[in-house]
């Protein structure tokens, strides 16, 4: 229990209490049911490529290339339909489309160990610059009703992506906590060499990770044209930073090694409940940009402050 | 001794953000709190969604609807995404239905993203208008809309006449305009031919697309300017196309030879009407949109402004028309050296 105290999520379940505590007595009409199912509609598409991102970092690895990767794979959806292909295919084709450029970054990463933040800064650039290409640049729309439902639709009140992020979550932390390929991942992040000798299959984990984080980014990607019913290669831009700030966020450390599915989760929550109360309060959209920083820098500070008074005190009981 | 520290500045930091929020909440109250001496007796929330927030153009329609906003006992929030990026449009839209404002106002940076969110706002009762830019008529009551097609198409022929010798104007002519198939512009064409024939003496030898491509603009210019040596005038009638026109006629030393006029607002041009190559700008007034806006909004949420109206009353504007679905603005406004200076935007 005082271990749970001091780690990360406690830090952030406080914040959130703290934050919602304010939010209740600045707009009580913040913190109703209704309001929050309305403002939760735009979190999802962050939420589940933030848990392959989690993943990836926790193997002291990074993608960079997941915002422009959302953008391609729904430029292909869309270039599908708009060829009179249904979109549902599309969205299969889209989803493999995403699996094979993030094996293309695996591919680069773990064969030729170039640095996983020069491979994906480069694909990053691109893959936007392929979806612009490829679409010109245009906004291809007017997508059926039954396709909307994917990301609009609900199932007893819960809407669709819900479950999807669900899934992702679930599967996330089986692996981590209960299999064995959890434990690899922990390995190679905390000492790849030394995993390396041990044994593990280093550059198949890592195929494995970034594949799957480019099909997930593809799942994003059919959700997000689902429902702004618009593809575009400016689809999903700045995604990248917000996922990396959640995994951070969430206690796991940049070096890899470390990090907890909780933790995201609970970092997504934070995240989305601050840029909703001040950008509801305060009303300037332009606000959200600098929260994310804030945020981070609160938390730490935080964290930072729990862990002093604990260091403070030890002497003296000592 | 460092925990301190620490601790310290995070106490003031939370002080600083509760000093923020004290001072927000005071504002609140005291805009609520002040009655309003208009006939309009209940304070109601309008939302008002540009394009693109910190766009000129849109920062000079916000100020009349703030303007508006003030007379009429209306909260304004104008608020809209810094990138223009629909989707984060869509999130704001979602936000404000869930802040129960009375109205909501979009300019549309693409309908097609945003019609599902209007459709929620509507769904969740509150009243949704388009203004500047219009969305499918199912998800909203009424469009404000700035100016008719007949109203643009003949104020840049009259503009051009004029800069070529008024009723006896005479010369070839010819049309820039966005993509063949942009359906704004080719109501505009349709009046502007309509009008042409006021002045005999004009003639229109082409039209020719630039598809939103200021340099596609410029060579199109050029390549006209080659092919009829007469060339005597350009309409370059999308706000890309103007200044790709203009400065093809800069550089090709055709200034005062070859006359150029669209749409587009003060500030793209300022440069090149001060320098004598466009002679007028024509535009209508973004500060009376964005004052109607607002008018219509708190009508509409009155119930003064019903489907079947054909006026509406707005403020210092008058009686303005309603045309089916449409609250016209009408009129547009001639920007020339001799005003242009009077216009920031």
């Amino acid at each position: 229990m005082k271990a749970f105290l001091r780690s990360r999520e406690a830090v952030l379940i406080l914040l959130l209490i703290a934050l919602l505590l304010m939010a209740w007595l600045m707009e009580p009409r913040f913190v109703t049911i209704r309001s929050q199912m309305l403002l939760a509609s735009h979190l999802w598409e962050l939420a589940i490529v933030a848990i392959p991102m989690l993943l990836i970092i926790m193997i002291g690895g990074i993608d960079l290339s997941i915002g422009a990767m959302v953008a391609l794979c729904g430029v292909v959806l869309g270039l599908l339909f708009e060829r009179g292909i249904s979109p549902f295919i599309g969205a299969l084709v889209a989803i493999a489309a995403g699996g094979f450029l993030g094996m293309s970054n695996g591919w680069f990463i773990a064969k030729l160990r170039v640095h996983p933040l020069i491979v994906t800064l480069a694909t990053m650039a691109a893959f936007r610059g392929i979806a612009e290409g490829i679409s010109l640049a245009r906004p291809i729309s007017g997508y059926p009703d039954t396709f909307q439902t994917l990301s609009q639709g609900k199932m007893v009140g819960i809407p669709y992506p819900v479950f999807v992020f669900a899934l992702i979550v679930l599967s996330a932390w089986f692996v981590l906590a209960k299999a064995r390929f959890g434990r690899w991942i922990v390995a190679i992040g905390t000492e790849e060499n030394v995993a390396r000798f041990s044994g593990i299959p280093v550059a198949r984990v890592k195929m494995i990770l970034y594949t799957l984080c480019g099909a997930i980014c593809g799942i994003a990607a059919v959700l997000l044209v689902a429902r702004n019913n618009t593809a575009k290669a400016d689809l999903g831009m700045g995604l990248e930073l917000e996922a990396i700030t959640a995994v951070v966020l969430g206690g796991a450390s940049i070096d890899g090694g470390k990090g907890k599915v909780l933790g995201v989760a609970l970092g997504l929550i934070l995240i989305h409940e601050t840029r909703q109360f001040v950008s509801w309060h305060w009303k300037q959209n332009e606000l959200n940009l600098i929260v994310l920083g804030a945020l981070l820098i609160v938390t730490l500070l935080v964290e930072r402050v729990l862990s002093q008074t604990r260091a403070f005190k030890m002497p003296t009981t000592a | 001794m460092k925990a301190k520290w620490i601790g310290l500045s995070l106490v003031a930091g939370l002080m600083v953000l509760g000093g923020c929020s004290g001072g927000a909440k005071e504002g609140d109250t005291a805009s609520t709190g002040s009655p309003d001496t208009g006939n309009s007796s209940k304070k109601i929330t309008v939302a008002m969604l540009p394009k693109k927030k910190g766009v000129p153009y849109f920062t000079s329609c916000s100020e009349g609807a703030q303007q508006a906003a003030k007379e009429l006992n209306v909260e304004l929030i104008y608020d809209g995404p810094t990138s223009g990026d629909p989707a984060e449009a869509a999130k704001m839209i979602d936000q404000w239905i869930a802040q129960g404002v009375d109205v909501i106002a979009v300019s549309p940076n693409d309908p097609a993203v945003l019609g599902p969110a209007m459709k929620r706002a509507r769904d969740a009762g509150i009243k949704v208008i388009t203004w500047d830019a219009d969305a499918a008529p199912d998800t909203r009551e009424f469009l404000v809309n700035q100016a008719t097609p007949e109203e643009i198409g003949n104020s840049l022929v009259d503009a051009m006449a004029k800069d070529l010798g008024g009723d006896k104007a005479a010369g070839e002519v010819a049309i820039v305009t966005a993509a063949l198939t942009a359906a704004n512009q080719n109501e505009w064409i349709k009046f502007m031919k309509t009008r042409l024939e006021k002045y005999p003496g004009l003639k229109l030898v082409g039209v020719k697309p630039s598809n939103e491509d200021q340099k596609l603009a410029f060579s199109v210019s050029q390549d006209m300017m080659k092919a009829y040596p007469n060339l005597k005038g350009i309409f370059a009638i999308s706000s890309v196309a103007f200044p790709g026109a203009a400065e093809a006629i800069k550089q090709a030393g055709k200034t005062d030879k070859v006359f150029v006029t669209g749409l587009s607002t003060p500030n793209d041009m300022r440069s090149y009407v001060n320098e004598g190559v466009v002679k007028s700008v024509i535009l209508w007034n973004t500060k009376d949109l964005g004052y109607l806006t607002i008018c219509a909004a708190r009508a509409l949420a009155d119930g003064d402004l019903k489907s079947g109206a054909t006026t509406l009353k707005a403020g210092r504007l008058g009686e303005k028309k309603v045309v089916g679905d449409n609250v016209m603005l009408g009129g547009t406004i001639t920007f020339t050296k001799e005003n242009i200076g009077d216009f920031d935007f």
